[in-house]
Formats: structure tokens, sequence, C-alpha cells
């Protein structure tokens, strides 16, 4: 399902841009590559390989042109989805008699969760789409948001495992 | 308590913060669409980064089972904050198996204690220690994983079970407490022995009145007394031969278990030697408290690789008691334990030997040499049970399939036809 999951944003982004087929199959297919080992047990790639299809993404967009893809929220959904299921998969890999209950209230889980990052998705590009008076305020709101996001993930990075 | 952060929450927010970055410098808000639901799932992941209370207790339903036998180990777990998935593993020997799933996977409500039961089947022999049991608690995504032991360690002894004699060895000399036995010596008892002629002090009862009648003189009965013996079961532990929990030692202490019992319930005294790398022994006593010591310092019973050259010198003299009748249980591989018994012949102790055959446990290699080394060993082993023979003592080999009552009637039969000689 993760695969699929891979597969489908892959097509999605080689379809919007044929004219950069080649480039974007490559970077896309090295994460390909890169999710055979995730899914073989290397975890630690899984990031790699999810900024492989990103970046495979990014390129259809960038090429493309300025117009803005009205599906972005379904292929970051994809692309959630992609990261989950591959670790979900592997984490299920050594765990025998995993009860119902316990699959079903994770599934429910990832699934909200899912749900949530498609809404928020949603949410950005609706307010892209709302005219603002003030570009500066925009950007620094933005900028704001990208360093605490960056400093979250440095702290979570150095926390004691 | 031992965390564990998956790669996978960095991972998220390290492709959020990229996707802001990237949206920003590329002024795509696409690419900022696409960082959303890692950034919310970072967050969540981290809020969720709690370490769970966890109490557990582990039981097991009794402290002592025969081989073959089911216990049951009890797990109760409480979670205060409950837990969405817990991994529970009892950790077992390899004697004990679980006939339900182990590990199993397990949900846990806030505050509602949670038991399960783990039926354990007793496969083999020995002393064990139970537990910890390891628990791995996964928060809801799988983002953090604390792993802890936890229960006591509870110890569960498996006896092994042990086969039924019909008829035991009997001693060639009995001691002088009463017991079950008929002596060979005369004295009061029930059985007849002979008829002699009266001597001042004995009886009125025992006069023969017919004897007496014939001879015209007064010949009174003689009779054996019942007494008891003292058996000493000298167990060679210098080396084991076989493989997967069967083998030379296997059949030793299944079968001192079989023989210490029956003994026991004739009210004989049993003692026992381990004579190995570790040297125990137990002096000879009688009675079912008797029994359970044995069969406890069986269950401890291995093999420690040592060099050191031991007689029975070593051992206590209240160990081998005079007269006592000395059942070796051994492989015959090791020169010092066959040294040690050909000594205790010479010392003049009512010797038989019973060899644990350790042929069943030995694959004869391939080849013109493996094949010649396997006959020659054979041949040195025949040689040893030669000088046994020679010295008067019974050697029986006993293999694995055979119920051992075969060995004891065959050193009957050897006793029946072999003179007793002085060493």
């Amino acid at each position: 399902m993760s695969a699929l999951a891979y597969a489908g944003v892959l097509a999605y982004a080689i379809a919007r841009e044929p004219a950069f087929a080649a480039a974007i199959a490559g970077i896309g297919g090295i994460g390909a590559l890169l999710l055979v080992f995730v899914l073989m047990g290397s975890e630690e790639l899984l990031p790699w390989t999810l900024a492989c299809l990103g970046g495979a993404y990014a390129l259809s967009l960038v090429a493309h042109g300025s117009a803005i893809d009205p599906r972005a929220p379904l292929v970051a959904l994809g692309l959630f989805m992609c990261g989950e299921l591959a670790s979900w998969s592997l984490q299920e890999r050594y765990a025998r008699a995993t009860p119902r209950a316990i699959t079903a209230a994770r599934a429910v889980a990832v699934a909200a969760l899912a749900l949530a990052g498609l809404v928020a998705a949603a949410l950005v590009l609706s307010i892209s789409a709302v005219p603002a008076g003030n570009g500066l305020a925009w950007t620094v709101l933005g900028a704001a948001a990208a360093v605490a996001i960056l400093a979250v993930a440095v702290r979570l990075a150095q926390r004691p495992t | 308590m031992t965390r564990a952060v998956s790669p996978r929450l960095a991972g998220y927010a390290g492709l959020a913060g990229l996707g802001l970055v990237a949206g920003l410098a590329a002024g795509r808000v696409e690419l900022v669409a696409l960082a959303a639901p890692f950034a919310l799932a970072a967050v969540v992941g981290w809020a969720l980064g709690r370490p769970p209370r966890l109490e557990a207790t582990l039981t097991v339903d009794r402290e002592r089972a025969l081989e073959g036998e089911q216990v049951t180990a009890t797990l109760e777990l409480v979670a205060l904050d409950g837990a969405d998935r817990v991994d529970i593993l009892l950790e077992l020997p390899h004697a004990l198996r679980a006939e339900a799933p182990n590990p199993r996977a397990v949900r846990l409500h806030p505050n509602a204690p949670l038991t399960l039961e783990l039926p354990l089947r007793c496969e083999r022999w020995g002393a064990f220690s139970l537990g910890s049991a390891l628990v791995r608690v996964r928060d809801r995504f799988g983002f953090h994983t604390w792993e802890m032991h936890v229960g006591q360690r509870t110890s569960l002894r498996v006896y092994p079970s042990v086969e039924t004699l019909r008829s035991l060895l009997p001693p060639l000399e009995t001691q002088v407490f009463i017991g079950n036995r008929v002596s060979r010596t005369r004295g009061d008892g029930i059985e007849f022995a002979d008829v002699r002629e009266w001597a001042p002090g004995d009886r009125l009862r025992r006069i023969n009145w017919r004897a007496s009648a014939r001879r015209r003189e007064l010949w009174v009965n003689d009779q054996h007394p019942e007494r008891n013996t003292d058996v000493v079961l000298f167990l060679d532990t210098f080396t084991d031969v076989g493989s997967q929990g069967r083998g030379t030692l296997d059949l030793t202490v299944r079968a001192a278990a079989s023989v210490a019992h029956r003994y026991l319930q004739h009210k004989d005294r049993v003692g026992l030697v381990s004579f190995g790398g570790f040297l125990s022994w137990l002096l000879p006593e009688s009675g079912t408290r008797q029994l359970y010591r044995i069969v406890d310092s069986l269950l401890t019973m291995d093999v420690v690789l040592s060099y050191a050259v031991k007689g029975v010198d070593v051992l206590p003299p209240r160990s081998l008691p005079p007269k006592a009748l000395v059942l070796a249980l051994t492989p015959l591989l090791d020169v010092r334990s066959a040294a040690a018994l050909l000594d205790l012949r010479a010392r003049g102790f009512d010797l038989v030997v019973i060899e644990v055959s350790p042929v069943p446990f030995v694959e004869p290699g391939t080849g013109e040499l493996a094949d010649l080394s396997y006959r020659l060993w054979q041949l040195s082993r025949e040689s040893l049970r030669a000088r046994y023979q020679q010295a008067g003592v019974p050697v029986i080999e006993w293999r694995e399939d055979e119920p051992f009552q075969v060995p004891f009637e065959e050193v009957a039969a050897f006793r029946r036809f072999a003179k007793r000689v002085r060493v």
C-alpha cells in the first residue's frame, strides 16, 4: 500500500509535466530504490525517500509554471500515507498475533491524522488564494514558521534515545 | 526503562521544515501544503512522548511440577494513563513451551488492570527461573517506544518423570537398621532360614517341635531378619554426550530419580555422589524429604569442565558408608571416574556399574580413518568393561530406548552366575 501511494504520487508528477518526465522519474526512481530498502528494514531512510518524492513533485511544479496546483493537498496526503504505511508495516514485521482491535485503533488514528493533514494542506492552499494587503507580514510569518519547525526538528534529533 | 524515538519523527519534522523553506524560496504555496501533514504529525508525535506508568506482577501457580505437566504464568498489568499498544514477551527457558501466543500484544485502558494467563508445558526437567517479562509500549502512531522488564523472577522446579521399577537390585549386605530387605544373616525375622540345635537363651516360641520330636532333642528355627540397606547413587558428571536436551546426563538424572524413588519407598537409605568437575554429595538418609533433597540436587546437576585429577579420597567417608550398594551411572568416558570406580571396588564396596551408553548419541564419521577410530573407540570401551568384570563388577550397558528395569535384571543374572571375589 505504501508503494502504491508512492507510485500514485510519482505518476501524477510525471503526468503533470511530461516534458520533464525523465528528470522526475529519475528522482522518483532513486526514492523508489530507497523505499525498497526502507521496506527491507532501514526505517532511517524513510525521510530521504519522501524527500525524493517531494523533490520530484517540486520539479514538476516549477516546470509547470506559476499556476497553483489545486491537487497539492492530495499529493501531500499521498506522501504522508506512503511514510506512515511503510513505517507501520515495518513495526508489524516482527509482531505476532496482533489483536484486531489494536490494528483497527491504529488504522483509525492514522486515517484521522491523514485527514487532519489533508485539511491543513487544503487550508494552506485556501489561505494563499486570499489576497493579502501586506506581503511582508506573510513573508515574516512564513519564515518564522519555518524556523520554528526546524528548531523542533533539531530538538527532536538531540533527544536522548 | 529504555526509550527509543522512531527516526520517522525527526524525519517528518525535517521534511516539514524543508517544505516550508523550499516553499518560501521558490514562492510555491504547494510546497508549504506538502509540508503541512508532516508538521502536524511531528507536533502530534512530540506531544505523545510521555513515558507510560506501568505496573506489573508476574506469578506462577506453583513452584514445582512434573515433567509433561502444565503450569500457568499469570501477568497482571496496570497502566495508570493507559497504553495504546503493549507487546509482552515472557522470556522462557528452552525446556518450557508456551501454549498460548508469546509474545502477544494488548491494549491497556487507564487504571484498568489486565490479567494475562500463559499456560506453559514443562517439556524437560530442571530448575528454572521464570521472568521477568519484557514489555514494549508504543504510542498510537509508533513514534515512541519504551521497553522495560516487569515482574519479579520466580522459580520453577520441574521434576523428571519417574519410571516404574518392578524390582530392585538386592544388595549383597544389609545394614543394622530395620527395613524391608531380607538379610543374609540370621536372627529375629519372618523369613525362615534354617534349623539348628537349641542353645541357652533361645526363646520357647522358636522351637521347631516337629524337628525336635524327630531328633529327640530341642531344635529351633532360625530366621533372616528384615533390615534396610544403604544405596549410594554415584553419578559420573564429568562429561555429557548428546544433543537437543537428550544425552547421557539427561538419562543419568532420570535413572537416578527413578532408582532413588523406588529404594526410598522400600525404607532404604539413599545417598548421592555427583562425581565430576563439580563435586557434590548427599549423605544417605531415608524418607520423603531425602527424595526431595536428591531430586532437587539432580535438577541443578550439570557438567562442569575440569582437568583436576580427582579420586574417591576427596569424598567424605560418611558419604560412602560401609556395606553400601554403590550404583554407578556413568557413560564410561572419563578416566578419572573409571579409576575412582575401580578404587571403590578395591575398597570392598558392593559396586554395580550401569553404563549409560553414549554410543547412540555418537555419529560415526565418514571415511576409512573415521571408521577405524570409531571401531578403536568401541574396542577401548570393551576393554574397560572387561577390566571391571575381572574385578567382579557387573557392567551393564543401558541405552535410551530400553526401560531401566533391564540393567537391573541383567545385574541380578550376573550375580546369580558369578562368584563373589575379594580384590
